[in-house]
């Protein structure tokens, strides 16, 4: 089980969105994608998508305006 | 009580609306807009005059512009134009948002490269928008909410340009 943070700080949207759609095609069912972000929209369309394909999310806010958005891939 | 978990300080202020819930309000608010400046809303026709002011300022002269001619607007000034006072509304607006769902803050720069497509990229958006007489705020939502053909037009080429923008995004910034 494998755990993969992905800094996206200072990346606007779509960046984000786009470098986990990547990210997450190479890892396995159970590996866990930290996606870290400062750009509000990215906390809005990075768990729509996950969610939309499956996966588990959840989203901490770990400062003002700075969030961890935590997929664990599920297929 | 911890205001900060309070059910209803998280859906007004922290928690984001609905995209239906934007179109809602956006709608709503133009109308207001319309109906009390008499113009449909726009966004990016100001800035140029934004630029004139700050090129007179400077002791420029744009009275021979093509663009500029015949042009009240350019004469009555900043403190009368509506458009520009809206522009400055959206922004405060937005900074206000953004301080009561705690989440302001100074973004560092990540690279040149970004801060270079940033510029290029505003550059061709503000060229653009004049060339087509319109942004995405005055010929696309108040084309379209004004029944205009033109509206429909620009949304069309706008997805295509969206499209060509954004195969180039995935491959020269992923």
């Amino acid at each position: 089980m494998k755990e993969v943070v992905l800094e996206c700080y200072g990346e606007a949207c779509p960046i984000p969105l786009v470098k986990a759609q990547k990210k997450i095609e190479e890892l396995d069912a159970g590996d866990i994608l930290i996606v870290q972000i400062d750009h509000s929209c990215a906390m809005k369309n990075l768990p729509e998508w996950a969610r939309k394909d499956g996966h588990n999310v959840e989203v901490d806010e770990i400062d003002d305006g700075e969030w961890e958005v935590i997929i664990e891939k599920v297929v | 009580m911890d205001l900060k978990k309070n059910e209803y300080y998280l859906t007004v202020f922290k928690n984001p609306w609905t995209y239906v819930k934007g179109a809602v309000l956006l709608s709503i608010f133009q109308i207001v807009s319309f109906a009390a400046t008499v113009n449909p809303w726009g966004v990016s026709g100001a800035f140029a005059y934004w630029g004139a002011w700050i090129f007179e300022l400077f002791g420029g002269n744009v009275d021979k512009w093509y663009y500029f001619s015949n042009s009240a607007t350019l004469d009555a000034g900043f403190i009368n134009s509506a458009s520009s006072l809206r522009n400055v509304g959206v922004i405060f607006g937005a900074l206000l948002a953004t301080l009561l769902a705690s989440q302001f803050r100074i973004k560092k720069l990540k690279s040149w490269r970004q801060v270079i497509a940033a510029m290029l990229g505003g550059l061709l958006m503000g060229y653009g928008a004049r060339i087509a007489s319109g942004c995405n705020i005055g010929a696309l939502f108040s084309g379209i909410s004004s029944l205009s053909l033109s509206g429909w037009v620009y949304a069309l080429f706008i997805l295509l340009g969206a499209f060509v923008g954004g195969k180039l995004l995935t491959k020269f910034f992923m």
